[in-house]
């Protein structure tokens, strides 16, 4: 017998995604995922000043608006022809780096944590909702004490941002042509031991408690692998250093390899609620959906990305699979243990790059928009690959798009009805006891969806619509 | 005495009262809606008191997406579960009227998909006191930006009643943790016209400015990173009245205009269409 399950709100992200399985003999055999928030960014950037788009579009995400900040940045550096200075790169970077810090440390023990470590009687961090709880009662302990020192690392991550970028989030140093602050001895000093501090707290801690948290779920080594196409836009990858970068701009498709070429990006509109002539657009056009609820086959207003007719899989493990630094497995507990690790590798980078740092001041210039231009900004962050892309006309914005991470993961299924990567990764788990099913959100949780971040799209010129399909 | 003495005096103030009994800890509710959840991400922020303090000995927080362990219709039942209990309701985010609310879903309860409008008006009605936590909540903020295509609107535009307004991109989280502090132990703090605590909201950023002496002396900035008084490159601080100059953001480190920018009118109501553009030379 086909038993439908149904979970809503999938707390412990950002924002509101439903999922929904059919389970068949303790199997999933079907899944949806369904962004249920809609706020219409890329409908109210149009006629804006070109400049504004960088702190207007912070604002879709509260956990990780630097990394808008950045592409938005990238963006109109590439429409404006201006380049940045290494040192201003380098500052750059590091701000991205205490954001990527921040998200990490939050995900891991805030989010992700009391999926697998039975929290204290504190609300609302206690439930009784699941009976699957493993870890021996001291190991347990322990590592929920983990979770409350952790709210302090978190925040002295978001304080690094904010000593070079004013505050966070929605942080205001990282701007056209560089950043905008003028760097001394003292600050470089003060986000120097953050560093440290930070980097303390990873090794001593955090590698150990996802390792044990690891060995003691191993089954999720066997759950939520989807289809092992990964994707990178690249991270601290502008320099020839070593000691300082990550990833290139990359992609994994079928066990082969390759360099990423941007213009290979889609997205398919079939099954979410938008409506539009054509049902794959393209980012670089104007893409002018509108919306329509009762829309055949529709769930979600995530789109379905694509590069090269392939949906690929974005983030942590996505990014160290590319670097040549994991192999372990594609797995549940294989991304859980990429944030980790990766959280570790960047704050790595991070020490380099402040070593690198000099006491220059701001590049910054008086900018001139052109009255016709294009740019595109495509940068990895936390959950994996965001790209901006801008265009120009008459010195306002004509038309602005963006691709989130949580766009690649959790999309719905495709034109040709193919599973999105998070769907895939639910289906052909075996759900333990059905009467609580803890599996689908640890293996959600484990993609860190974000969807104040992924449900940003579109107009609404067709009105009114009726509802009842949903009700 | 400095804004950040008095409101984590009174902090201790209503911890104390809640120790010795004199207050009942209150149940809280904290819903994210149509925004980017980062108001609660600045909660999270706060220092001494730091999240653990504030959920174990000032408030008893029963419903929150982004901390809450439970998920599904279990999650949500704590939501209504509170709704008999005497309890405080924090929104974050605008209210999505567009299609009666559903282009924002924020749970599914036994079949039903529940809306932020119905999940607010039920909360709003029963709440002891309504926090709006941001400037979306507060006024629509970015989330209502024109051409507003999901309808957002403030919360005090859908429910009748008194709305606390803590508005700021994202709302420091002294002023949620000070105006929580003071509603638990001393009830409503004293508002202005629009509902602000004036502990937090009585001046404009220009009156405290760390770069007032060079808009008295006429000295002023052509382009960020330079010393000199920002009006001119459009900076928002004589008409936002916030204490952000002198309490300052992430652990009292720095502020947008330490950072050689403009204040772009974060916590005002016209937020961010009458405050663009955000620079200009």
């Amino acid at each position: 017998m086909r038993k439908t399950i149904r979970i809503d709100p999938i707390t412990r992200i950002s924002g509101f995604l439903e999922t929904k399985v059919e389970v068949e003999k303790n199997t999933i055999v079907n899944a949806e995922t369904s962004g249920l928030l809609f706020r219409g960014f890329e409908k109210m950037l149009k006629s804006r000043q070109p400049l504004d788009a960088i702190y207007f579009t912070e604002r879709i995400c509260g956990i990780c608006s630097a990394a808008h900040a950045l592409a938005s940045t990238a963006a109109l550096e590439n429409a404006l022809k201006v380049e940045v200075s290494i040192n201003d790169l380098y500052v750059r970077d590091l701000m991205h780096g205490f954001e990527l810090m921040q998200n990490h440390l939050r995900h891991f023990y805030n989010l992700t944590i009391p999926s697998y470590v039975k929290m204290p009687d504190i609300k609302p961090l206690y439930s009784e909702q699941y009976s699957d709880y493993r870890l021996p009662e001291e190991i347990n302990k322990k590592i929920s004490e983990h979770y409350i020192t952790s709210i302090q690392h978190s925040r002295l991550a978001h304080e690094g941002l904010a000593v070079l970028g004013g505050k966070a989030p929605h942080a205001h140093g990282i701007f056209v042509g560089g950043v905008t602050v003028n760097m001394d001895a003292y600050k470089l000093s003060k986000v120097r031991a953050i560093i440290y501090i930070l980097k303390q707290f990873i090794n001593d801690y955090m590698i150990e408690d996802v390792y044990t948290i690891s060995k003691y779920y191993s089954d999720y080594f066997e759950k939520g692998k989807a289809y092992g196409n990964f994707m990178s836009y690249g991270l601290f990858d502008k320099y020839p250093d070593p000691e300082i970068t990550y990833v290139k701009p990359s992609v994994l498709i079928n066990g082969k390899k390759s360099s990423l070429d941007g213009n290979k990006i889609t997205e398919n509109i079939l099954h979410t609620w938008y409506v539009n002539n054509k049902e794959t657009e393209k980012p670089t056009e104007d893409t002018e959906d509108s919306i329509n609820l009762s829309k055949e086959g529709a769930y979600s207003f995530i789109k379905s990305p694509h590069y090269d007719g392939y949906s690929m899989e974005v983030g942590p493990l996505a990014r160290l699979i590319l670097a040549g630094e994991y192999t372990r497995g594609i797995s549940c507990m294989d991304r859980n243990i990429a944030r980790v690790l990766e959280t570790k590798k960047i704050i790595g980078i991070m020490e380099n790059l402040s070593n690198r740092i000099q006491l220059v001041s701001t590049n910054q210039k008086i900018y001139d928009i052109p009255d016709q231009a294009f740019g595109v900004g495509l940068v990895d962050t936390t959950r994996g690959a965001l790209g901006h892309w801008v265009k120009i006309e008459n010195k306002l914005i004509k038309y602005y798009n963006i691709i989130t991470p949580t766009v690649w993961n959790m999309s719905p299924k495709d034109g040709a009805g193919k599973s999105g990567v998070g769907e895939k990764s639910l289906i052909g788990t075996k759900i333990n006891n059905i009467k609580e099913p803890v599996e689908v959100g640890r293996i959600i949780r484990s993609f860190d969806p974000c969807i104040s971040c992924a449900t940003h799209l579109v107009s609404d010129e067709h009105e009114p619509i009726d509802i009842q399909v949903l009700i | 005495m400095t804004k950040e003495i008095t409101s984590k005096s009174l902090l201790q103030e209503a911890i104390g009262l809640i120790k010795n009994r004199q207050v009942k800890k209150l149940n809280a509710i904290w819903l994210e809606v149509t925004g980017c959840s980062g108001n609660i991400i600045s909660f999270l922020n706060s220092e001494n008191p730091g999240l653990d303090y504030i959920l174990t000995e000032l408030v008893n927080l029963t419903y929150n997406n982004t901390l809450m362990t439970s998920e599904g219709e279990f999650a949500f039942k704590e939501f209504l579960d509170t709704l008999n209990t005497e309890f405080i309701l924090l929104v974050d985010g605008a209210v999505s009227t567009k299609e009666n609310g559903f282009y924002n879903i924020i749970a599914n309860y036994e079949g039903r998909p529940i809306t932020a409008l119905e999940a607010i008006k039920m909360a709003g009605e029963k709440a002891k006191y309504v926090v709006a936590v941001g400037t979306c909540a507060s006024y629509g903020g970015v989330s209502a930006a024109k051409p507003n295509p999901s309808g957002s609107k403030s919360v005090d535009k859908v429910i009748n009643r008194e709305v606390i307004k803590l508005p700021g991109c994202p709302c420091h989280p002294d002023w949620v943790v000070g105006t929580l502090a003071h509603l638990v132990s001393f009830g409503k703090p004293e508002l202005d016209n629009e509902g602000r605590p004036l502990l937090f909201y009585g001046v404009t950023i220009h009156d405290t400015c760390t770069r007032r002496g060079y808009f008295d002396k006429g000295i002023f900035a052509k382009k960020f990173g330079e010393e000199g008084c920002m009006f001119k490159l459009g900076c928002r601080g004589p008409v936002t009245k916030t204490d952000c100059p002198r309490r300052q953001w992430n652990g009292y480190v720095n502020w947008p205009i330490g950072a050689n920018t403009n204040c772009i009118g974060c916590a005002q109501p016209r937020f961010p269409d009458g405050m663009e553009p955000f620079v200009r030379y």
